[in-house]
């Protein structure tokens, strides 16, 4: 009698919850149907995010009916995050980021929507090649660039006035000599400090150091010449910056980017090499130290004039998201004019337009267009490859051998060619 | 289990039984969902060339994954860094702990307060941890080099994290003082089970203290060490998150352990099923470490 009421107790107990249950997800589900706003997720770098965040109100102002959720990592994470998120399908994030040297390893895995039908013949006649280019794989469109960046020279004009220059480096000679000179007179402890831990920005220097002693990594016909001898010489150069010349911080080998900033703008350094986005942070007196005294000018050069590693992003639409169309006007809006202009204005970034070149508002406002613009005709891609995520990681480390003198750089080279070759076989040259 | 062996399975067991079911059998489903599926999957990709860069051509390899890691030159060098780093780490942790462990269970005047603050270094996250210890060594920044510099040690900055063995040795130090604080307190918690009696005992038969810790406390802590050390050495030889946080694999990969290069397999190239093959080499290599800890060190206690 008594296990008999247990029984009936547990039976009720059971019902409520299971009623509880359902009216819960009844009515997450009645929740989810009365939004009539579709929600859009995007996944951006941290770079240029907070231009992105700015755009938001305007754009959902445009548009009543969308809503955009932005998510921002840091560039490091990006590429993992992306793969992670994306691997079998999924659809959590409508817009992605992408970097230019991704965009055939995500055309490949599936990752991305073709927008080829979305793109305006307008697009295709106004955007700057450069920026087009980089999302452009096997003839079909995969999204919009967002802004054209490439490796700028920096300098502390401040500095370089103290030990008797007029003119910036135009040589990587040049170049030592002055670094040489401001040391003597005790200006900087060393007059350069690079971003060369291992990693992909370590890769972005070295295209802009090789191709200027005349290097490169594919010959036209496809085959792969990391070893040849102008390449030999650039990293023998690299390396002599660090222990011959010592006019390089040691400390480069563990730093990235943002912590060569840090030096530059503590102005314990003379010159730099960073993306566009650190004019913003060098140019502001509350983050920097030498702000106004900083100027910029042609990357130098040694057999060529100059070269610089490109490392232009752009948007592009998750393939597996349900919400395409809401995602793409967002991608649009970014890319209008407007919005550009305003990119270029307040955030330092290198238009999409060719025509914002010659805007007198642009040129007026931001700060060092015209030598950025001049640059640009010097930038150099990094190999367009699907697998360039192993390419870069042999090329890594083998640069890495060489600059802690593990290995002198013929024999590096010689050994990421071997180990190149190789992959190339693997992946069928593709 | 063994009062269990024998009682047969009654009809009145059932009305007890019906009611357990569907309380343990979603927890078991769970568990089925998240360790016996994956793992399940995960060995039978590491049997194919996944790539999901290509996830259309996945085809089967037999042990060809296994065959190429035992062929790779990265997986060898990989394979002796975890093994440097787990030795060193481990042997210093163990060290310093059973040192701190044996002098926090001394009566004295703030034990209470050291005993909380050795909790410390092992509550911080390893992530917090990795970031603090990278300004630490920073070249130019960097507390060490300034206090070093200061005291007269060095001339010249030193470039911790700049050269493949000093940075690896770097890494080492910055997880010894995180982690020999946790083999402090699992020492700590077995040093207060032994009885007081056993060292009253001993030093009436005359025992040095020296003594008295190898023929007492050592044989009695034991099991607190077994346990110290099998779950320190597993987690040491996984080491992943300091090393993202510090090097990421650098310099010239010498700081480049076995998960790093199962994550960069995996997570950066795409290769999934040489980089399930790749855990699935570390798992075995864990077990071995574990079933040779066990057979060694293990013995029935007795007071």
């Amino acid at each position: 009698m008594k296990n008999q009421s247990r029984q009936g107790k547990m039976w009720l107990l059971s019902g409520v919850v299971l009623i509880f249950m359902f009216t819960a997800f009844g009515l997450l589900a009645a929740g989810a149907f009365a939004a009539e706003k579709t929600t859009i997720t995007v996944l951006s770098s941290d770079d240029f995010a907070a231009f992105r965040k700015a755009a938001i109100p305007d754009f959902e102002k445009a548009n009543p009916d969308i809503k955009v959720n932005l998510i921002s990592v840091g560039y490091d994470q990006l590429h993992d995050k992306i793969v992670t998120a994306l691997a079998g399908g999924a659809t959590g994030f409508d817009v992605i980021d992408v970097d230019e040297i991704w965009t055939a390893e995500f055309v490949e895995a599936g990752f991305l929507a073709d927008v080829t039908d979305r793109v305006t013949a307008e697009m295709k006649k106004g955007i700057v090649p450069a920026g087009m280019n980089i999302l452009t794989y096997q003839n079909r469109f995969w999204g919009l660039p967002m802004f054209v960046d490439t490796k700028f020279f920096y300098y502390n004009n401040d500095l370089l006035a103290k030990a008797g220059f007029k003119t910036p480096p135009q040589t990587w000679a040049e170049f030592v000599e002055q670094s040489k000179k401001l040391q003597e007179k005790k200006l900087v402890k060393y007059a350069t400090i690079w971003g060369w831990g291992q990693h992909e920005g370590l890769i972005c220097d070295v295209v802009s150091i090789f191709p200027a002693f005349g290097g490169r990594f594919i010959e036209p016909n496809g085959k792969f010449v990391v070893n040849n001898p102008d390449n030999v010489r650039a990293l023998q150069f690299m390396v002599d910056l660090l222990y011959k010349y010592k006019a390089a911080d040691p400390a480069s080998i563990t730093a990235d980017d943002r912590s060569m900033l840090n030096s530059f703008i503590a102005g314990d350094v003379a010159f730099g090499l960073n993306w566009s986005f650190a004019w913003g942070i060098i140019d502001d007196p509350s983050q920097s130290k030498v702000a106004g005294k900083v100027r910029l000018a042609l990357m130098p050069g040694e057999k060529k004039k100059s070269a610089s590693g490109a490392g232009s992003m752009g948007l592009g639409i998750a393939s597996g998201s349900r919400r395409k169309d809401a995602a793409w006007k967002f991608i649009a809006f970014l890319a209008e004019r407007q919005q550009q202009k305003n990119q270029a204005i307040n955030y330092g970034a290198l238009p999409i337009w060719q025509s914002l070149y010659t805007d007198p508002e642009v040129q007026k406002k931001h700060p060092a267009l015209a030598e950025m613009s001049s640059q640009l005709k010097y930038a150099v891609s990094r190999p367009r490859l699907t697998w360039y995520s192993e390419f870069s990681r042999v090329l890594q480390l083998e640069v890495h051998n060489a600059l802690t003198q593990n290995k002198s750089p013929k024999q590096a080279l010689d050994d990421a060619q071997k180990e190149i070759e190789r992959l190339a076989k693997k992946y069928g040259n593709k | 289990m063994e009062q269990f062996k024998g009682t047969r399975f009654k009809r009145s067991d059932w009305g007890e039984l019906r009611w357990i079911l569907p309380f343990v059998l979603p927890a078991f489903a769970l568990i089925a969902l998240v360790i016996l599926y994956p793992f399940g999957l995960a060995m039978y990709y590491s049997l194919t060339d996944y790539n999901l860069m290509r996830p259309l051509s996945r085809s089967f390899v037999g042990l060809g994954n296994y065959l190429e890691i035992l062929r790779s030159g990265y997986f060898w060098d990989s394979l002796w860094k975890t093994t440097y780093f787990t030795l060193l780490s481990v042997g210093l942790e163990f060290v310093l702990g059973l040192w701190a462990a044996v002098f926090l269970n001394k009566k004295f005047r703030g034990r209470g307060f050291l005993r909380a603050l050795i909790i410390l270094p092992w509550a911080l996250p390893t992530v917090v941890n990795g970031m603090m210890w990278q300004w630490i060594f920073d070249a130019n920044y960097g507390a060490l080099n300034g206090l070093l510099s200061q005291l007269g040690f060095i001339k010249h900055y030193v470039i911790w994290l700049g050269e493949p063995f000093m940075a690896l040795n770097s890494v080492i130090v910055a997880d010894v003082w995180k982690n020999f604080s946790f083999i402090a307190l699992l020492l700590l918690a077995g040093l207060q089970t032994i009885p007081a009696e056993l060292y009253e005992a001993a030093t009436m038969d005359g025992a040095s203290g020296w003594r008295r810790f190898w023929k007492v406390t050592f044989p009695l802590l034991k099991p607190s060490i077994l346990v110290a050390l099998v779950l320190r050495t597993i987690e040491a030889f996984k080491v992943f998150d300091i090393i993202y946080m510090m090097t990421k694999g650098g310099p010239a990969d010498g700081t480049q352990v076995l998960s790093f290069y199962i994550y960069r397999e995996s997570f950066q190239f795409l290769h999934l099923g040489f980089g399930a093959a790749l855990s699935f080499m570390v798992s075995v290599g864990i077990l071995i470490l574990a079933v040779v800890y066990i057979k060694g060190l293990y013995t029935e206690v007795e007071y």
